[in-house]
């Protein structure tokens, strides 16, 4: 189960990493050692509560970081007070390409089954055509613009951080 | 937030605390404990009721840590530099809240079922 666990881990942040892996790991090898003489039944309870105690922790943890970075974007002042710490998440781009790679894929090949049915139905009435059409037409756009908006927006935050902390280091080049 | 920054009505409102919460404070409030006597002494104190998984309790100790309640220190007299936590006294004070809390809704119930069965 410890090295299940030890990969798991990783779905926290790097920051709670750092500070409780160890610790926890510390933590669970114990609980292991007590449980070990125990029936199959409670070990099988015991496994199971880590396993999603500890998925629903890496979910929460990450809702926090992404809630913590929002709590710091000062709209008030008209800056962005980022932290030093942020970084945005590299599996997060994974998870939207490969998110927009299914839909489109989907989509793609939807459409090559339809056009392999022979038309045997009566050709639909114009108003349900033109919605069918929109559908197909439009899906791929609207998430290109989601996806599109998104990086954007991250380029901006990430800039204005990256120009925040060049600043702050002429601030101190200065002074000295 | 650091709790010494919230106004007293804020930490009001950060009660009541989940169960988990409030025994994790409960099994710091007699002395400091790493990780594992935390774990123990929940299961302990709840009759086997709360089963906290390792998971579940980081999580609420980095949420304490967060707010002050609680501080994280290296034990002493552990080879290998074991951490530990205790109640700080921002915590030791909101703990009190939360169990003063507690007793006047007890009171409360209490007197309202007896006048309901008198």
């Amino acid at each position: 189960m410890l090295p299940v666990y030890r990969k798991l881990l990783r779905l926290y942040p790097a920051e709670h990493q750092e500070m409780f892996a160890e610790e926890m790991m510390a933590v669970l090898s114990q609980e292991c050692d007590e449980t070990a003489q125990r029936t199959l039944f409670v070990r099988g309870q015991f496994f199971l509560r880590e396993i999603t105690g500890l998925l629903r922790g890496a979910l929460r943890e990450r809702f926090r970081v992404l809630f913590e970075i929002q709590d710091e974007l000062s709209f008030a002042t008209g800056r962005f007070a980022m932290r030093n710490g942020f970084r945005f998440p590299k599996t997060t781009i994974v998870f939207m390409a490969l998110i927009l790679g299914g839909v489109l894929t989907a989509i793609k090949k939807g459409q090559d089954i339809a056009s392999s049915v022979p038309d045997v139905n009566p050709p639909l009435p114009v108003h349900i055509q033109s919605v069918h059409s929109i559908l197909l037409g439009g899906m791929p756009l609207f998430f290109a613009f989601f996806y599109a908006a998104g990086l954007i927006g991250w380029a901006i935050l990430f800039a204005l951080r990256r120009s925040g902390v060049h600043r702050l280091a002429g601030m101190s080049t200065e002074q000295k | 937030m650091a709790l010494y920054d919230m106004s007293p009505k804020a930490i009001i409102e950060s009660l009541p605390l989940t169960e988990p919460v409030l025994l994790i404070l409960l099994s710091l409030a007699g002395q400091p404990q790493h990780g594992y006597a935390i774990l123990k002494d929940v299961e302990r104190m709840s009759s086997g009721r709360v089963l906290l998984s390792t998971g579940t309790l980081y999580g609420a100790l980095r949420r304490l840590l967060d707010d002050d309640w609680i501080e994280r220190f290296e034990e002493e007299e552990t080879p290998r530099g074991r951490q530990a936590y205790r109640l700080t006294s921002h915590g030791r004070r909101n703990l009190q809240l939360e169990i003063d809390r507690m007793k006047h809704i007890t009171r409360l119930a209490t007197l309202r079922v007896a006048t309901k069965e008198s």
